[in-house]
């Protein structure tokens, strides 16, 4: 990811922080209400760029000639997300997340020696991102809070029926806010509500041509009680 | 016999001692034997060779010996091949006899005006297995055994390279280009295959270096233990508007390690496979064979389809470990 990209991803993060700050609602009880949390929602998890290659052959001088070239990339891709998190102390949750996502890997052929016209190659991926993390929020009676998170975990690619799997790491930073739908600290279901994110997730090997570390960025959005 | 052609020749695979035809992978030799096509091979896992004393201009025997060991140990150098081979020692003997030992020499044919080298099989008819594979370089072109080859010389170890694939059963790769001379005959403007029928031009040690084609190659003829539970294979299927076409060049490219592989569509139902080669996503391109001769990789009889445009498969194929893509339909369309 590029850094102009990289800061794209970051700026709205830093505008929902910023805006969840300022407001001033009516105190709410629910933010340290409850230890037990479960969300579930969609994501979306934005595109990689991997690069670019030829197929080359050797000349005589052992110079290359380029048979035709290649770029490549992850597409952007709609995500099941799941958590599960427990509250420590205060704000602060640990949590356990699932993500379930088929981005589609493509790959785009290019000045061909003979002109072949240009097509893109697909292939549609099972990924898996298995991790947790850590999630503060911040301290306010409010119905709005915002909370930064981060965390990793373990990132598990699977090519065409599953005939070649494909294993990495995943980290991920950024931040967000909770809105407090309802909350009864009473009730054995503590709290209701919705919880939306934004992230920059860096992926680590899994299926990247290159075996680098690629960054996406992440927006979620989710329903969750807390017990 | 099949030989090595140079650079304003026309490549052909003149097949002397066996009937030779491609098997069902890309670039290794078949004989029918007992009924059954098998693969060219040998049946033991160390090769014995001998060399002719004999030098030619510019190469003395010892730096010819040397220089056929240096291809020989590349050859065994590949990992997920298991075959070895011996040096016996040197001989009076000739290449090109049938007295059971394979023999590598010097011969001066300049009525063979095209041919740098050429290898030749004994085979048991029985079982198809090599019993002999003889080479001969014509010294009636220059040779050299300089370490950064030399001007208006031919590399002997590039050219022992191509020829010492034949002795363990590889046939010809397309993987070069290659474009007509005005006298005649083609040059080789690039190639990604010691097996590649045409040799580089004079002077150039570019050929000196096996290419992964020719590494799956010879790890297919001669897969290592766990080579055939780490590797996979690949295999489609070319059609033209709905009908099967024979002969057209299939290339794998492997976008990870930036590698290209070839293969053929080689039989009536325009089937191909790419044997023992790594896992992951590969792109694959059908073109004509027109960078050669056709008859440097098919018999005559065989009718080799080119009038089609260059093609690329719409999805990424994936080579499984241990297994099969399973099949890659391909259709291309008419020029």
């Amino acid at each position: 990811m590029t850094r102009a990209a990289r800061r794209a991803a970051i700026a709205p993060l830093v505008l929902v922080f910023l805006a969840s700050c300022s407001r001033d609602a009516a105190a709410q009880a629910g933010l340290e209400s409850g230890r037990l949390e479960i969300s579930a929602g969609a994501a979306w998890l934005g595109s990689q760029t991997f690069g670019s290659a030829s197929a080359t052959e050797t000349t005589s001088s052992g110079g290359t000639f380029s048979l035709f070239n290649t770029s490549s990339e992850m597409g952007s891709a709609w995500a099941f997300d799941a958590r599960v998190g427990v509250r420590l102390a205060g704000t602060l949750v640990v949590e356990a997340d699932a993500t379930f996502a088929r981005p589609e890997l493509r790959v785009t052929i290019a000045n061909d020696v003979e002109n072949a016209p240009s097509i893109t190659a697909v292939e549609r991926l099972q990924q898996y991102m298995i991790g947790g993390g850590a999630t503060w929020y911040v301290p306010r009676r409010n119905r709005i809070v915002p909370f930064v998170t981060g965390g990793g975990g373990y990132l598990r690619q699977l090519h065409d029926r599953a005939l070649l799997v494909e294993t990495g790491t995943y980290y991920q930073v950024g931040g967000g806010i909770l809105y407090l739908l309802s909350s009864h600290p009473g009730n054995r279901l503590k709290a209701t509500g919705i919880r939306a994110d934004v992230r920059a997730v860096i992926l680590n090997g899994g299926a990247s041509f290159d075996g680098g570390r690629h960054t996406a960025p992440a927006v979620t959005g989710s329903f969750f009680v807390r017990f | 016999m099949t030989g090595r052609w140079f650079g304003r020749a026309i490549a052909i695979a003149t097949v002397l001692a066996i009937q030779a035809q491609p098997a069902f992978a890309y670039l290794e030799f078949g004989v029918t034997a007992g009924g059954t096509q098998v693969k060219l091979r040998w049946p033991q896992a160390a090769v014995r060779y001998l060399v002719t004393n004999a030098s030619v201009t510019n190469v003395p025997v010892a730096d010819f010996q040397a220089a056929i060991a240096r291809a020989f140990a590349s050859w065994e150098a590949v990992p997920t091949a298991s075959i070895t081979y011996q040096f016996g020692g040197l001989t009076a003997a000739l290449p090109g006899r049938d007295d059971g030992l394979t023999t590598l020499g010097f011969q001066n044919r300049p009525d063979l005006d095209r041919v740098l080298a050429a290898t030749s099989f004994v085979v048991d008819a029985a079982t198809g297995a090599l019993v002999e594979s003889d080479i001969f370089f014509n010294s009636a072109f220059p040779w050299s055994v300089a370490p950064s080859g030399e001007a208006n010389r031919f590399d002997l170890e590039s050219i022992a390279l191509h020829e010492i694939g034949h002795l363990s059963g590889l046939g010809h790769s397309a993987l070069g280009e290659t474009e007509l001379r005005a006298g005649g005959g083609r040059l080789v403007t690039a190639a990604e295959a010691v097996m590649f029928p045409i040799a580089y031009a004079v002077g150039s040690i570019a050929g000196r270096t096996l290419k992964a084609d020719d590494i799956a190659g010879i790890s297919d003829l001669y897969p290592t233990g766990d080579a055939t539970s780490v590797y996979g294979s690949l295999s489609g299927r070319v059609t033209k508007d709905g009908a099967p076409i024979f002969g057209a060049h299939v290339i794998a490219f492997d976008p990870v390690t930036k590698t290209v592989i070839g293969s053929f569509t080689l039989n009536a139902q325009g089937q191909f496979s790419i044997g023992a080669i790594p896992p992951g996503p590969r792109i694959l391109r059908v073109e004509p064979l027109d960078d050669a001769e056709i008859d440097s990789f098919f018999d005559a009889s065989r009718t080799v389809d080119i009038n089609f445009r260059v093609a690329f498969s719409d999805r990424i194929v994936i080579v499984p470990r241990g297994g099969d893509s399973g099949e890659v339909a391909i259709n291309v369309v008419a020029k």
